[in-house]
């Protein structure tokens, strides 16, 4: 009975808590002009801002994913905060911790560098939708060469990468397609309509080797597979035609990754997070279609005929005639002549 | 005048751009992405790894760029050539979910109703005192409502001893006050989801309540008197028994007879005249009908 009144209680202090005003809902009413307009900035939009991400340190780490951290936060240069403090955070247990840093810093995109005996040089890659984890991917790096190892010219800052994805296991294997799609999330950028022909100044190449043990399970499904990371900037050099011959230099972080552990969200849950609004559908235009050869097809709907009231070129030599009027017409055309 | 020898020996000058690949690329250029199914050669990749990756990846970015280059180009001024990308085509999940339609506020279902437009207002307004445009409200706008007012003139019906300038503070805060109220409600409202309700009511009036909500209500009227509605006249037409036929049971102690022939015909019901308690043709065919 003591419990059930305890409960009680808190259920009392709960309610009023939640119709005290200020902090209804979770809303505080903003008191002046520049925090309305960053909440505004982090409600949820159509067309969506581009995504924060968090690189933070878990309890111990060592050089190697020290340095990995601090190369992946400068290729992805804005909207990318370092944490250089060490966390006491693991992801796979627990992601309370996780889901606090991420609302707080509106970031939907993190990477938790650690190190341990069991699991060296660590990297977990991941992603949120609606302050709740949508996925992880746990990586380790094998082999690792470091930006500023590489002697060459890089990039400019916040350049859009292109990306290249070898391999049919990015096709075939579930695992490999959300690395591919998270690759694709960390990296991209801006949403552009437009690009400027010197602005393609690096490509990021993913590659997965290895062969599929068990493709459905979810713990490292690969025996012997690996993906190589690679950034190379592009030289475009004349080639005589209107595309140029290109060149690639070695230019960023170079990495060996090893598949580990992964968790993934439900089939429903990727539903509603990949939902287009229907503001951003193309339009579709009636009675046009483009078929499977690539031909633009149009329908035209022509209403009813009646085929009996239809005027077509009359042939006089093939009305059908009677015997009568035939023998007629010869008598009349003898008398004639 | 054949130029071909001409141009030969020009394509020649320059590498080509061309690349052979057993199955051809998927791309998707909105995102700048090519996607390369083709198989790799596994003991160049042991053995010479940085070299084969970055030959192979030269390949691929060569047809990826080619791809680039066949899109719409525009030259602008001081940019150079700008090159329009599609949408994108991969599926990747948003980070917050799709924004739901705020539901109007009670102003706005007011509006709606009686057809009041917003109509756009300029920021500056004309003063005519200071003879220069000022913001129409903010700092030093033209809308101060005399609040900060140094001198106020006391009106003729007022009480000489009462102070005016509380009097106007006073009346600020209860419009504040009254405005906070005002936007609570319409927060409260909107996460009930009331307005709907009032709208969807307004819009349907009598056709919304189902028809044997309307006899529910109908009957509980009906009885809702001193006298349980008993000695109320009844109306041509209506139907004077809507109570259902309450349940009758037989007494425990009755006719042998009776009870047994009843529970003989349950039986029968049960078993068929064959013997069998399930007749698998209609059980078979019912099933059908079901899926």
């Amino acid at each position: 009975t003591l419990v059930y009144v305890n409960v009680l209680n808190i259920e009392i202090i709960l309610s009023e808590l939640k119709n005290n005003d200020n902090v209804k809902n979770n809303v505080r009413k903003p008191k002046n002009a520049r925090t309305k307009r960053i909440l505004k900035k982090r409600e949820p939009k159509v067309e969506e801002n581009v995504k924060t991400a968090i690189f933070v340190r878990g309890s111990t780490t060592s050089q190697v994913v020290n340095d990995a951290l601090s190369d992946l936060c400068r290729l992805r240069r804005t909207n990318s905060i370092n944490f250089t403090k060490k966390n006491n955070i693991h992801p796979f247990d627990d992601d309370t911790s996780l889901n606090f840093y991420c609302s707080k810093n509106d970031a939907s995109l993190f990477v938790i560098g650690s190190h341990s005996k069991k699991r060296p040089h660590n990297l977990v890659f991941g992603r949120m939708f609606d302050g709740q984890l949508l996925d992880m991917i746990e990586v380790g790096i094998e082999k690792a060469i470091t930006m500023s190892e590489i002697k060459s010219q890089k990039c400019s800052v916040g350049m859009k990468p292109l990306f290249i994805f070898n391999g049919d296991l990015f096709e075939t294997s579930q695992v490999h397609k959300t690395f591919k799609n998270m690759m694709l999330d960390f990296f991209r950028g801006q949403n552009l309509e437009s690009i400027n022909i010197s602005g393609l100044e690096y490509v990021i190449s993913i590659t997965a080797t290895g062969s599929i043990v068990d493709s459905d399970s979810t713990a490292s499904s690969t025996s012997d597979g690996k993906i190589f990371f690679r950034v190379y900037t592009i030289q475009m050099t004349k080639s005589g035609q209107k595309a140029p011959r290109i060149e690639l230099e070695e230019m960023g972080p170079s990495y060996d990754f090893k598949l580990r552990r992964t968790k993934f969200a439900k089939e429903e849950v990727y539903k509603i997070a990949t939902k287009v609004p229907k503001t951003l559908k193309p339009k579709k235009v009636k009675n046009i279609d483009v078929n499977e050869i690539g031909d633009k097809v149009g329908h035209i709907h022509v209403g009813r005929q009646d085929l009996g009231k239809l005027q077509t070129r009359k042939m006089k030599g093939l009305k059908r005639m009677t015997e009568d009027d035939q023998t007629e017409d010869w008598s009349r055309k003898k008398r004639k002549s | 005048m054949d130029v071909s020898a001409q141009l030969e020996a020009q394509k020649s000058k320059f590498k080509s751009i061309n690349v052979e690949k057993q199955v051809s690329l998927q791309f998707d250029l909105g995102l700048l992405a090519s996607f390369d199914t083709n198989a790799l050669e596994e003991n160049k990749l042991k053995t010479e790894t940085d070299n084969y990756l970055k030959s192979y990846t030269r390949d691929g970015t060569q047809l990826l760029i080619n791809e680039i280059f066949q899109l719409p180009l525009t030259s602008v001024q001081d940019v150079g050539v700008v090159v329009e990308l599609p949408k994108i085509v991969t599926a990747i999940p948003r980070e917050k979910p799709l924004p739901k339609p705020k539901p109007p506020t009670r102003w706005e279902r007011f509006a709606k109703l009686k057809g009041i437009k917003k109509n756009k207002k300029s920021k500056l307004i004309y003063d005519e005192e200071k003879g220069e445009w000022v913001p129409r409200w903010g700092y030093k706008g033209a809308n101060d409502d005399g609040s900060n007012e140094w001198l106020v003139p006391v009106p003729d019906n007022a009480d000489p001893f009462e102070d005016q300038f509380t009097k106007l503070r006073e009346a600020k805060k209860e419009r504040i006050s009254k405005n906070e109220a005002r936007r609570r409600r319409n927060m409260d409202e909107a996460e009930t989801g009331e307005t709907q309700k009032l709208e969807n009511k307004s819009k349907a009036g009598a056709k919304a309540l189902k028809k044997t909500e309307l006899h529910q209500q109908i009957s509980v009227a009906k009885t809702s008197t001193a006298s349980l509605g008993k000695f109320d006249k009844p109306i041509k037409g209506e139907p004077s028994n809507t109570k259902g036929v309450k349940r009758k049971f037989e007494p425990n102690i009755g006719d042998i007879q009776k009870e047994k022939e009843a529970r003989l015909n349950i039986l029968n019901k049960i078993i068929d005249k064959k013997g069998e308690v399930l007749n698998v043709r209609k059980a078979i065919a019912k099933n059908h009908q079901e899926n």
